[in-house]
C-alpha cells in the first residue's frame, strides 16, 4: 500500500530531522546560541518552526474532510491508525486558500501536548540554523499574524548589518498557533 | 505523577476494587443467611480477612481513610466473629454502608467521586458498638484532653492526634512563652528541635495568656522519647504528659440493659483484647492468612489495563487492512491467467491468514469480556438498601450473571441499571400493606435477567408492581406542556407509557435520595444510546413494569453500513440502522416544515445528510433512506448511495475536534480512505430536538416517537 511505504520512507526523513539537544546547538566558534528551524513555505511566505517542534512531515496524502469542523480544519488523515486532525496553515493565518493538490504541499506534524496535529504547508525547504542575532523579535508584524509569530529570522544579518530587502523567515510560535 | 505512580496507584485499585466486590457478595450471602436463620461463620471470617487485607494495602499505599474505614469494619467483623455483637440487620446495615463508604473513597481516589461522607458512617459504626466500642472507634476518649482545645483543631490535626492515640503514642502538652518580635524563628526552632523525636499535633495560644510583649503557647505534642529527654529539648518550658484515662473503666462491658441496634452484652470481658501485645499474637496467624489468599489469587490472573487491549485492537484493526490490501491484488491476480498457480497458492496462504486473524480478534475481544454478575452484585446491594430506606419488602433474582459483555460497557451501565432498581424500588412495588390489600404476596419481586442474542446482550430489569399508571402519565407530560391534549388523544397506552423517557418529565420537585435523583429517564436513555444500545418500556398496570436493555457486545469492532453523499462517504453503526430503503421523491410531504415520509402506515421524519451537513453537494432525486432507529425515536437519514456492509474499528477524533457534534469518530476503511463515524444518538437528538414540544403538530409518531 502506497501509504504505508509513504509512511515508513516519511518517518525515515524525518530521522534525519531529529531535533538536537539544545546545548549540542551553540556553535563551537562564538558562545553564541544558534536555534534550529524547519523552513517552509505558506502562499508565498517563507516561514519557520522550531525544528524540535516537529515531529514528523508527511507527503500530502488524501484527507477527509470534516463538516461541521472550523474553516481551518481541512480534515483527518490516519497515521499509522492514529485519526490526525490536518489543519490549513494558509487558513489558520489568514491568507488564500490553497486549491487543489500540490506535489509539493506537506503535513508537518506537530505535539500540542495532548494532540499530534497535523499543519499543511505549501513547500518544506530547509533546515535554518540561525544565531540568537539574526533573529528579531516580532514587534514590527502586522496585527492578524502577531499572536503566531515569535520573531522574524534573518539569515546572514548578524553584526548589525541588515541588508535591506534581504531574506526574511517569519519565526512561528507552535504554542500559540496550536492553541 | 509520574508513569511508575500511576501504574502502582492502578494496580492498588484494581486490587481494592476486587475486594470490596468480593466483600458485598459475601455480605449479601450473609444478609440471606440471616434472614434465614443461619449465617455461615465462614462467611463472616472471608469478609473479616478481606477487610484486614483491604486495611493493610490501603495503610501501605498511604490512603488514610480508606484504612481508617476498614479498621472500623475489622473491629465490627472481629466482634462478630467473636461473638460480642450479634448478626442482626442492624449489624448488617452498618457493614453494608461501611462496604458502601469503601467503594466510594475508591470512586475518590479514581477522581471520580469528589467528597465521600465517613462521618456518617463512623456515627453508626459508633452507635452500633455503644459504649463497648467507644474506645476502639474513638481512641481519643482514652485521653483526657480539653475539650476545648479538642473543638478548635482543624480535621487535619483531629486525624493526626486519632493516628497517634490509636498507636497509643503518648501524648504531652507544653507551655512555651515567645516573645511577639521574634515568635517566628522561635517557634521554627523549637518544631526543627522537637521534629525528630516528636510530632506537633497543633499549638494554641494560651488562655491564660500573654504579657505586652509576649505570647504564650499551648503545645500539643506526641512522642515516644520519655519525659525526661522532652524536658532537655525544650529548656525551661512547662511539659506534662497528657494523663490517660482508667483502662479497665474503659473498656468495661455496657450495661446489657439499653444497648441498642443487635448487640449483645460481651460473654466474655475483652479488656485484654484490644491492648498490648495480645492484639500483634492475634494478628500474625491472620495476615499469613491473608497474604496466602492474595498471592494465590495473582498466580491465576493477570490484570492488564484495557488500552494495552485497545493498543491490540489496533493492531488487529491494522491487520484487517492489510488483510484486505491482499484480497485486492488477489482479485488483479485473478486476471492473469499466466499467474494461476501461485495466485492460487497465495488465495490459500491469504484465507489462511484470515482464520487466525478473525482467531487473534476473537481472543482479544474475548479478554475484555467480563460477567455482569459483578454488576448485578453491587445492585443488589442497592436494592436491600434501597428497599430498607422505602420500608418495602424486596427480594431481587438474579438470572444470567454469567452473561458477558466488553469491560468497557459494563463500566457505564452502573449507573443506568442503578437507576431503573431505584425507580423499581421506590415506584414500581407497593408497600407492603398495598400488596397484601391486593392479595400479592407481601415481598415485591425485581428480576434481574442477562442473555445474550446475537451480538448483542440483553438486560432486562423487571418489578412485580404496581405498572405505570398512563393517566397519570398522561397528565403529567401535558402538565408539563410535553404534548397537548390533541395529540395525546391519538396515543394507545403503551405509547403513551413511553413518555416518560421524555426529557423534563421526571422534576425536581420529587427528587429524593431514593429513587430519582434528579435524573430523568431520558438520561438513561441518551446514555444506553451512547453505547450504541437501545431501552424499551413495557408495562401492565397492577402486574409489573419491564424495562429493556439490548446493547452490542463489544464496542471494539462493530458492523457499520457505509454509505455516500456526494464526495463524501460516512459509516454508521448498524446496530442502529432498522432498514434502508430506496427514496420515492413523491413520497416525501412536508409538515410543519419537516420532510416526512410514511414507512408501513406509519410516518417517520427523514433528513438530508448533505443539507444537514452542508456539504455542498447539490441535492440530488435519487437517494436511499437508512432509517435508523433509538429506542422508540426513529428517524430516516438521506443518502446518496450505500457502499455496503463492513466491519469497523471506530477511533477516536482529537481533541481538536471535540466541539464538532454528529460524529462518534473514524475508521480507516482499508483502501486508504478515511471515513467519519455517524454518532447516531447526537444526530437523533439534534435533529429531532426541533420537535420536543410536539405541540403544534398532531402527528401520530412524532408525538410518540419523535420528541427528544
Amino acid at each position: 500500500m502506497t501509504q504505508r511505504s509513504n509512511d515508513g520512507s516519511l518517518s525515515s526523513s524525518s530521522s534525519s530531522l531529529a531535533p538536537a539537544p539544545r546545548a549540542a546547538l551553540a556553535s563551537p566558534r562564538t558562545t553564541e546560541a544558534t536555534y534550529e528551524f524547519l523552513a517552509f513555505e505558506v502562499s508565498g511566505d517563507r516561514m519557520g518552526l522550531p525544528l524540535g517542534s516537529v515531529k514528523e512531515i508527511l507527503k500530502l496524502a488524501p484527507i477527509t474532510p470534516v463538516p461541521r469542523a472550523p474553516g481551518e480544519v481541512l480534515g483527518i488523515l490516519s497515521v499509522r491508525g492514529r485519526i490526525t486532525t490536518v489543519i490549513c496553515l494558509r487558513t489558520k493565518l489568514g491568507m488564500v486558500p490553497p486549491r487543489g493538490a500540490s506535489r509539493s504541499a506537506r503535513i508537518l506534524l506537530v505535539d500540542r501536548g495532548h494532540e499530534i496535529l497535523g499543519l499543511r504547508v505549501d513547500a518544506v525547504t530547509e533546515v535554518l540554523r540561525l544565531r540568537a542575532s539574526e533573529i528579531e523579535p516580532a514587534d514590527a508584524i502586522g496585527a492578524g499574524l502577531a499572536e503566531h509569530v515569535t520573531g522574524l529570522g534573518r539569515p546572514n544579518s548578524a553584526g548589525g548589518n541588515v541588508v535591506s530587502g534581504g531574506e526574511v523567515i517569519v519565526l512561528l510560535d507552535p504554542v500559540a498557533l496550536l492553541r | 505523577m509520574s508513569d511508575e505512580a500511576d501504574r502502582v496507584r492502578d494496580e492498588f485499585l484494581a486490587e481494592s476494587q476486587e475486594i470490596v466486590e468480593s466483600l458485598s457478595r459475601d455480605l449479601l450471602l450473609l444478609d440471606h443467611g440471616q434472614k434465614h436463620g443461619r449465617a455461615d461463620p465462614d462467611l463472616v471470617n472471608s469478609v473479616f480477612r478481606g477487610v484486614h487485607t483491604l486495611k493493610g494495602i490501603a495503610g501501605m499505599f498511604g490512603y488514610r481513610e480508606l484504612s481508617e474505614i476498614a479498621h472500623v469494619l475489622e473491629d465490627l467483623l472481629d466482634h462478630l466473629r467473636l461473638g460480642r455483637v450479634q448478626l442482626a440487620q442492624s449489624s448488617l446495615d452498618v457493614l453494608f454502608e461501611g462496604v458502601e463508604v469503601l467503594q466510594r473513597l475508591l470512586g475518590a481516589i479514581r477522581g471520580e467521586v469528589h467528597e465521600v461522607d465517613i462521618a456518617s458512617f463512623r456515627r453508626s459504626a459508633t452507635a452500633l458498638f455503644g459504649a463497648t466500642a467507644a474506645p476502639v472507634t474513638d481512641p481519643l476518649a482514652a485521653y483526657d484532653l480539653d475539650p476545648s482545645m479538642l473543638g478548635v483543631l482543624t480535621e487535619y490535626e483531629e486525624h493526626r492526634l486519632r493516628t497517634n492515640a490509636e498507636m497509643r503514642v503518648p501524648l504531652y502538652r507544653l507551655r512555651v512563652r515567645f516573645a511577639l518580635s521574634s515568635i517566628d524563628t522561635d517557634l521554627d526552632g523549637l518544631k526543627s528541635r522537637l521534629k525528630p523525636v516528636a510530632e506537633i499535633i497543633t499549638y494554641l495560644p494560651s488562655v491564660e495568656s500573654s504579657g505586652d510583649d509576649t505570647i504564650e503557647l499551648e503545645v500539643l505534642l506526641a512522642s515516644a522519647t520519655p519525659l525526661s529527654d522532652l524536658r532537655q529539648l525544650v529548656g525551661d518550658a512547662p511539659i506534662d504528659a497528657i494523663a490517660t484515662r482508667d483502662r479497665p473503666s474503659r473498656t468495661m462491658p455496657p450495661p446489657p440493659a439499653g444497648s441498642g441496634g443487635g448487640m449483645v452484652a460481651p460473654s466474655v470481658a475483652p479488656p485484654a483484647m484490644r491492648t498490648g501485645e495480645g492484639e500483634g499474637r492475634d494478628l500474625a496467624p491472620r495476615d499469613a492468612g491473608a497474604e496466602a489468599i492474595a498471592v494465590r489469587a495473582v498466580a491465576k490472573t493477570v490484570r492488564v489495563d484495557i488500552s494495552k487491549l485497545d493498543h491490540l485492537m489496533n493492531v488487529i484493526g491494522e491487520l484487517g487492512i492489510v488483510r484486505s490490501a491482499v484480497g485486492r491484488v488477489l482479485d488483479r491476480l485473478g486476471a492473469r491467467s499466466d499467474l494461476r498457480p501461485i495466485t492460487a497458492e497465495l488465495h490459500r496462504i491469504h484465507r489462511s491468514f484470515e482464520r487466525h486473524l478473525e482467531a487473534l480478534q476473537d481472543g482479544v475481544l474475548d479478554v475484555r469480556m467480563v460477567p455482569l454478575g459483578q454488576t448485578f452484585d453491587r445492585l443488589a446491594r442497592a436494592v436491600r438498601q434501597v428497599a430498607r430506606e422505602h420500608e418495602k419488602e424486596v427480594r431481587l433474582v438474579v438470572n444470567g450473571g454469567d452473561t458477558e459483555i466488553d469491560k468497557l460497557i459494563v463500566e457505564e451501565l452502573i449507573d443506568p441499571l442503578l437507576h431503573l432498581i431505584r425507580n423499581a424500588v421506590g415506584h414500581g412495588i407497593e408497600s407492603r400493606d398495598q400488596r397484601a390489600r391486593i392479595g400479592k404476596d407481601p415481598t415485591g419481586i425485581i428480576a434481574l435477567n442477562a442473555y445474550q442474542k446475537g451480538n448483542h446482550v440483553v438486560i432486562e430489569v423487571e418489578d412485580d408492581g404496581a405498572g405505570i399508571d398512563a393517566q397519570r402519565v398522561l397528565a403529567r407530560a401535558v402538565e408539563r406542556k410535553l404534548l397537548d391534549i390533541q395529540s395525546a388523544r391519538d396515543l394507545d397506552d403503551q405509547e403513551i407509557k413511553q413518555l416518560v423517557f421524555l426529557p423534563g418529565f421526571s422534576t425536581a420537585d420529587e427528587v429524593t435520595d431514593l429513587s430519582g435523583r434528579g435524573v430523568g429517564l431520558d438520561v438513561v436513555r441518551t446514555n444506553i444510546g451512547r453505547l450504541g444500545g437501545v431501552i424499551d418500556l413495557h408495562s401492565t398496570t397492577g402486574i409489573g413494569t419491564k424495562f429493556t436493555l439490548t446493547l452490542p457486545i463489544t464496542l471494539a469492532i462493530l458492523s457499520a453500513l457505509v454509505m455516500r453523499v456526494g464526495n463524501h462517504t460516512f459509516a454508521i453503526p448498524l446496530t442502529v440502522v432498522q432498514e434502508a430503503l430506496f427514496l420515492d421523491p413523491n413520497a416525501i410531504r412536508v409538515v410543519d416544515g419537516r420532510e416526512m415520509i410514511t414507512l408501513r402506515g406509519q410516518s417517520l421524519p427523514v433528513v438530508r445528510l448533505a443539507e444537514l451537513f452542508r456539504t455542498g453537494d447539490p441535492p440530488r432525486q435519487r437517494g436511499y433512506v437508512v432509517v435508523t432507529s433509538l429506542g422508540q425515536r426513529r428517524l430516516g437519514i438521506v443518502v446518496d448511495a450505500l457502499e455496503g456492509q463492513q466491519d469497523i474499528v471506530t477511533k477516536a477524533l482529537g481533541p481538536s475536534l471535540a466541539s464538532v457534534r454528529g460524529f462518534a469518530g473514524a475508521t480507516d476503511l482499508g483502501d486508504q480512505r478515511v471515513v467519519l463515524v455517524l454518532d447516531a444518538p447526537s444526530l437523533l437528538d439534534e435533529v429531532l430536538s426541533a420537535d420536543t414540544r410536539v405541540a403544534s403538530s398532531s402527528s401520530h409518531d412524532l408525538a410518540r416517537g419523535g420528541p427528544s
